[in-house]
């Protein structure tokens, strides 16, 4: 039993480890800093989960703690990425992005009145 | 045995940014590989306290983990900040 | 302010750890005495489905990441995407989360007339794909 735990630890750390190099592999290619924040939310926020989830059922007596690392990593990491995608777009950017969401707008309201 | 393998493949895996962070120009691909040397190693730190047993090492990595990347927030608000100058 | 009162709460035993009567007591005090955010309550629906929301999202976040490691995602796209607006800051934290949360999604601005900015990749078309293969047996 004791045994299976162990398994079922080790095998949630390796899954792990195997999210890191892929998110951080990707780092190397020549992507866009966004492709690379989606590669990195998987390789760092999820592996990381699971990392430290296989070492909570190592040391099951650690538990509140361990839980409440899960949950800041969590929400630190996602709040992090949010916000190097919000800053490392420049503000003509933003007036892309405005401009389209108008046109998509402009052409939803355009199609419902035609309809 | 097997968590000292997963440890040497961490700090395989941590290599990858510190040479990101060390080639590319860019400052965003900066920032992106200093955020992920930084959740990393805290999660290398709580492997090691479990590896070593010894768990005051496991309270330094679940403070740094919980205290998180503020620092680098406010960093990347500086430098858009000043991209705009 | 129910539910802030009980998240202080939890985050307080789980930093200590700890269950005896003088440490729930402290922990009872700081939850009531620090200062209370105020703002519009919102509907007490609008949070549960929020909430159950989150729960749903670990799945799904780590289904979307064995897609992207299995199938390269490769195209990258910006969409719109329409909440109500009139949300409270809390919840619209929360959406932001749950958009950011799940690998193939980012929000990259919001907007107060209630839209999200979302960066998403995509796989590769299959259309494309199909022709391609038939053309190398060939």
């Amino acid at each position: 039993m004791i045994s299976l735990i162990k398994l079922v630890s080790y095998v949630c750390i390796g899954v792990g480890i195997w999210f890191w190099f892929w998110g951080t592999l990707s780092l190397l290619n020549g992507r866009s800093v966004l492709f690379k924040l989606h590669t990195l939310s998987v390789g760092d926020t999820l592996g990381s989960i699971l990392i430290i989830f296989g070492l909570l059922l190592l040391r099951p007596q650690e538990f509140p703690l361990l839980i409440l690392a899960i949950i800041s990593l969590t929400v630190w990491n996602t709040m992090l990425g949010y916000v190097i995608a919000y800053s490392s777009t420049s503000d003509e950017y933003d007036q892309v992005i405005e401009e389209t969401l108008i046109e998509e707008s402009l052409g939803r309201s355009g199609r419902e009145s035609y309809e | 045995m097997i968590l000292d393998l997963a440890l040497i493949a961490m700090i395989a895996a941590v290599l990858i940014p510190l040479y990101t962070a060390w080639k590319t120009g860019d400052i965003w691909q900066t920032m992106l590989a200093f955020s992920s040397i930084s959740t990393k190693t805290a999660v290398i730190i709580l492997l090691v306290s479990v590896l070593r047993d010894d768990w005051m090492i496991g309270v330094a990595g679940v403070i740094i983990l919980s205290v998180g990347n503020a620092g680098l927030m406010l960093l990347a608000q500086i430098i858009k900040r000043i991209e705009k100058l | 302010m129910i539910g802030e009162f009980i998240l202080r709460l939890s985050i307080w035993f789980l930093l200590t750890a700890n269950f005896t009567v003088a440490n729930i007591i402290i922990g009872v005090v700081l939850a009531f005495f620090l200062p209370h955010y105020h703002a519009k309550p919102d509907r007490l629906r609008d949070i549960l489905r929020t909430l159950s929301k989150v729960f749903v999202a670990v799945p799904v976040a780590y289904i979307e990441a064995v897609q992207m490691i299995f199938r390269p995602h490769i195209r990258e796209e910006i969409v719109e995407e329409r909440v109500s607006s009139r949300r409270s800051p809390g919840l619209i934290f929360l959406d932001i989360f749950l958009i950011t949360f799940t690998p193939k999604t980012i929000v990259l601005r919001y907007y107060d007339a209630g839209w999200y900015a979302v960066h998403l990749v995509k796989p590769r078309r299959r259309v494309r794909t199909q022709p391609l293969k038939e053309s190398l047996k060939n």
